[in-house]
């Protein structure tokens, strides 16, 4: 069985290209979240490997989102997607114990060589 | 909007983005338009929010929004939720590009609201239009990009 990624993200856009961009590799999307509540009521359920974490989403944001489920589960590896470059942002999302960045728009290479990289060796 | 950006080099920046963005996400080469689209538009608008107080808009042709979706998509048929979604992740992206721009360059991080997405033209209430940029599309599709800023700005 492939590793298990979790999608966060408010449009269903994100969960179509990541869905086709992840076929037929080793990852396999198990959960698909549109909203920061159900993500964080989901995550303790699924276990995912891994969590694609969008910033913008309306309710909670994904920052918000990514420090409630690294409070209750600290091993959880959670990558941040947005088409936001601040250094602030990035900032606080290495101080909330994110892993990395993806940028928008998404692209294969870059989506599978940064899955590698976070989930690399296991 | 209230940074030390001119009204120029802000113009050069939304045109630079706007080209860079809808080439990279669709395929779609923009150049410089003389007319506005006229009869069957949508448009796509968000607001900035945190830093910036003002909104952005894109007009265009149904048919390069459909174009723009099936590119995205990679399928021939879309549905018209399917264009308006695409549409407005695209302009998710774009916006986020614009604001990533315009910190480099003012130190002001703003964020954005979630695109709205409308049939036809749209312009939001209690706020001007501060300047526009026409294109044409390398299928002669019509769109035009414009900022709006409050009427007490």
């Amino acid at each position: 069985m492939g590793k298990r990624i979790m999608i966060v993200d408010d449009s269903r856009v994100v969960e179509m290209q990541m869905k086709r961009m992840l076929e037929d590799t080793g990852y396999e999307v198990v959960s698909y979240c549109q909203d920061g509540e159900t993500a964080i009521a989901q995550y303790g359920e699924v276990l995912p490997d891994l969590v694609t974490m969008d910033i913008i989403m309306p309710g909670m944001d994904g920052l918000e989102t990514a420090r409630a489920i690294l409070e209750e589960h600290p091993d959880a590896r959670i990558v941040m997607v947005s088409s936001l470059a601040y250094d602030d942002t990035i900032d606080e999302a290495k101080s909330i114990g994110t892993k990395t960045f993806i940028y928008k728009p998404l692209d294969k290479e870059q989506l599978l060589a940064t899955l590698d990289e976070v989930l690399g060796g296991e | 909007m209230d940074t030390v950006m001119s009204e120029e080099k802000l113009q050069d920046v939304f045109d630079q983005v706007t080209r860079e963005v809808t080439e990279k996400v669709a395929g779609i080469r923009l150049c410089e338009g003389d007319a506005s689209p006229e009869e069957d538009t949508c448009t796509v608008h968000a607001a900035f929010e945190r830093g910036f107080h003002s909104s952005l808009a894109l007009c265009a042709d149904t048919a390069m929004f459909t174009r723009l979706t099936q590119s995205m998509l990679q399928e021939e048929e879309v549905t018209q939720q399917d264009v308006e979604d695409f549409t407005k992740e695209y302009f998710n992206v774009l916006c986020g590009h614009i604001a990533s721009r315009l910190f480099q360059v003012t130190k002001v991080a703003s964020r954005f609201e979630i695109p709205a997405f409308y049939n036809g033209r749209y312009q939001p209430e209690d706020q001007k239009e501060q300047f526009a940029i026409c294109y044409s599309s390398d299928k002669n599709e019509g769109a035009r990009l414009s900022h709006f800023t409050s009427d007490s700005d």
